[in-house]
């Protein structure tokens, strides 16, 4: 039986890899930070009773900025596999945090690196390291693949960017069988609540019902490559199973606009937009309703706003991922299209906004957690 | 009165710049580590013509309070773990100082003297195995050790606090630059010093390499790959490049270099033929020393440095090498007769 240790286990990549590495028979190792809320809401399902002498998946308290905790767990678990996912992963938050952001995204990979080959597990241990598009910030090209020269815009990305070139350092000097997966944007219902699409589907599933008036955005004309998280998860495994380690690029290769995104929420809701105005002062005007999905929104309410503070500053207008040696070498394909991605995202905030709604309907206090 | 302020003011390059810019007329503030200060440095003999604030690049208030002492118009930030071989035993180490170190001065300076000019010092490190040659401030980053990785993070967030902030902080992509002021753990020293041992006939040499080994053991003088090739030239020209980078009108990126490549075997021959012998009598390759992934040949072109800085390199690699040989025979000279 394989053993694998995945870091960020609690985030949305993390919870998908764990039930997809259990479905496969691994014995799974995650490591979870101490919180004063209880933070794994993505894998309480796949959680079993901890008191289960033989349990499948295994979660141990730690921090990718505490080098001998990482050491102790890679010792006790002798992964045959390390998923490194676990990251400050916000670009806007970054640059609030930027040293907090390197030492975890960046130094974080140097210590889990360090640590296998200080203990001798050079020969057994594959790592996975999960590298993002973000590292190509202002692209130098269009698409983007492997060999596109890296121009990032965030602190978030050049510590990413660092940990790139550690993983690469240590394959070539070392022969560790360390990867790279150059991630392009991957989302699902599991999303942080920060991040753009998740902020979209639950902010307007909230305005229908009723919780919320208006969605606030930042730059709706940047250009994305969107993914689903499922789809991207079976290939960070595939990555590991190769003869040679080796770096790839993820991605749909097809691109949408912010906006075109808000655009299909809004109309799964059952809510046509029309955008009026520019720049900062452009909003999002209700000019028909098809559907009985948004009981809240009446024709002519303006429910989306552009509000600055959402400009990030330096701004990364458009990722476009070929995903070429992917598909040739792992036989990989995504398998999720967008709009089967975003329906799956609405349903889920729809049903949550009702069951809110539902209970501020009856008299019950109800606070919808906001940024 | 200008006031400028030099991270890493000990080392070679920030006692260079500290002279050049006291006899431009600047007042001079220093950060240094307490252990640095305190023991014979390159800036010893500056005494009390530099200030120096005592604090570290690991800890954001020493950088915060210096800045603040030392109201800086100009900030050199030199100080680095400046070693590439032994980033690999001191990985974590080097992005501390070396990037993030970085990321605190500038945050620093964001909030505490945002009009502040920084220079920050990039390395051709950065260029590591690259197929391009030679290389210029486009030239994609190809980082071949924890070192290189490090001053690419910085180098990157250099661009990002200029282009999000709009901040007045610019850099020097360096290449290779010696003196005589160059540490002993540095090949081009160690050749220098082995040189200078061969001249006096000094066959053990009292001083140690990084392993705790004496430098020059019966006779021969151990190095990695003499294969290796690099764009050398003299620490001098290039704190004259420092300053040039920071009387522009606007914050840029420059590559630094001589644009000339010379293999360690060139500079052996350079260094003992300055004392008439030849070096394939005392010199040896190790392979113990030769680094896991070699650095490819960095050569710089530095035509944008040329147009923009109007700078040229005024030491040619031959009188550099001289230079440094014979301060090395008058050092080992001086220390033979203390014995005495």
């Amino acid at each position: 039986m394989k053993v694998a240790l995945i870091t960020g286990i609690t985030g949305q990549d993390g919870s998908y890899l764990a039930e997809f590495l259990l479905a496969k028979g691994y014995e799974v190792h995650g490591i979870k930070r101490r919180a004063s809320s209880f933070n794994t809401q993505r894998i309480d399902h796949i959680y079993e009773d901890p008191h289960d002498p033989h349990p499948k998946l295994k979660l141990h308290y730690g921090d990718l900025t505490d080098t001998s905790n990482l050491n102790r767990i890679l010792q006790e678990v002798q992964p045959d596999e390390v998923y490194n996912l676990g990251a400050q992963s916000h670009v806007a938050v970054s640059f609030e945090s930027p040293e907090y952001t390197a030492d975890v995204d960046g130094i974080g990979a140097l210590r889990l690196l360090e640590g296998i080959r200080f203990l001798g597990l050079e020969k057994k241990t594959r790592f996975y390291q999960a590298s993002t598009s973000e590292l190509y910030g202002l692209v130098q090209e269009t698409p983007q693949k492997e060999t596109t020269p890296f121009y990032p815009r965030s602190p978030y990305a050049v510590a990413k960017l660092y940990a790139y070139w550690i993983t690469v350092n240590y394959r070539e000097a070392y022969g560790l069988y360390a990867c790279n997966g150059i991630l392009f944007n991957h989302e699902s219902s599991r999303r942080g609540e920060t991040f753009v699409t998740r902020k979209i589907t639950r902010g307007l599933a909230n305005i229908a019902q009723g919780l919320e008036q208006c969605l606030y955005m930042g730059n709706i004309d940047a250009l994305r490559d969107w993914g689903h998280a499922k789809d991207y998860i079976e290939m960070q495994w595939l990555m590991l199973q190769q003869e040679k380690p080796d770096d790839f690029v993820i991605a749909t290769g097809v691109q949408y606009s912010i906006r075109s995104f808000i655009n299909k929420t809004a109309k799964l809701l059952g809510i046509e937009l029309a955008w009026e105005g520019k720049g900062a002062s452009e909003q999002g005007r209700v000019i028909d309703i098809t559907r009985d999905n948004a009981p809240a929104v009446k024709v002519g309410d303006v429910i989306v706003k552009i509000d600055p503070r959402y400009f990030r500053p330096a701004e990364v207008e458009t990722l476009l991922g070929d995903p070429s040696k992917a598909k040739e070498k792992l036989g990989w394909v995504p398998k999720i299209t967008l709009d089967e991605m975003i329906e799956e995202m609405v349903a889920h905030d729809l049903d949550k906004a009702k069951q809110h709604a539902l209970l501020k309907n009856e008299g019950f206090k109800v606070s919808v957690g906001r940024e | 009165m200008k006031r400028a302020l030099i991270t890493g003011i000990t080392g070679q390059d920030g006692s260079f710049l500290a002279e050049f810019l006291l006899e431009r007329g600047y007042e001079v503030f220093g950060l240094a580590r307490r252990e640095s200060w305190f023991r014979p440095n390159n800036a010893s003999h500056l005494g009390d013509r530099v200030k120096v604030l005592f604090g570290d690049m690991s800890e954001g208030t020493d950088i915060s309070s210096a800045l603040q002492d030392a109201q800086p118009d100009e900030i050199y930030n030199l100080a680095s773990q400046s070693r590439p071989g032994e980033s690999w035993v001191r990985a974590p180490e080097t992005l501390m100082i070396n990037g993030m170190g970085a990321i605190r001065l500038f945050e620093a300076m964001r909030h505490g003297c945002p009009k502040a000019r920084v220079y920050h010092a990039s390395s051709s490190e950065m260029f590591g195995q690259t197929k391009c040659i030679p290389q210029k401030e486009e030239t994609p980053f190809n980082p071949a050790n924890p070192y290189a990785a490090a001053k690419v993070y910085a180098h990157q967030i250099v661009r990002i606090y200029r282009e999000s902030y709009g901040l007045f902080i610019a850099s020097g992509i360096l290449f290779n630059h010696e003196s005589e002021r160059r540490p002993l753990h540095f090949v081009t020293q160690k050749i220098a010093y082995g040189a200078a041992c061969a001249a006096l006939g000094i066959k053990n040499s009292t001083d140690l390499n990084e392993r705790g080994h004496p430098i020059v053991a019966d006779g021969r003088l151990s190095l990695g790959n003499l294969d290796v090739a690099r764009d050398w030239g003299h620490a001098i020209d290039f704190v004259r490049a420092m300053w040039l980078i920071l009387q522009q009108e606007r914050p840029d990126d420059f590559v630094v270099g001589t644009g000339k490549l010379h293999t360690l075997r060139q500079l052996c021959e350079a260094a003992y033929g300055r004392v008439d012998l030849n070096w394939q009598d005392h010199v040896v390759s190790d392979p113990s020393l030769v680094r896991p992934l070699e650095t490819g040949q960095t050569l710089a072109d530095a035509s944008k440095a040329r147009r923009l800085l109007n700078w040229e390199p005024s030491v040619s690699f031959e009188e550099m090498v001289s230079k440094m040989v014979d301060a090395q025979i008058v050092r080992l000279k001086s220390t033979l007769s203390g014995r005495k």
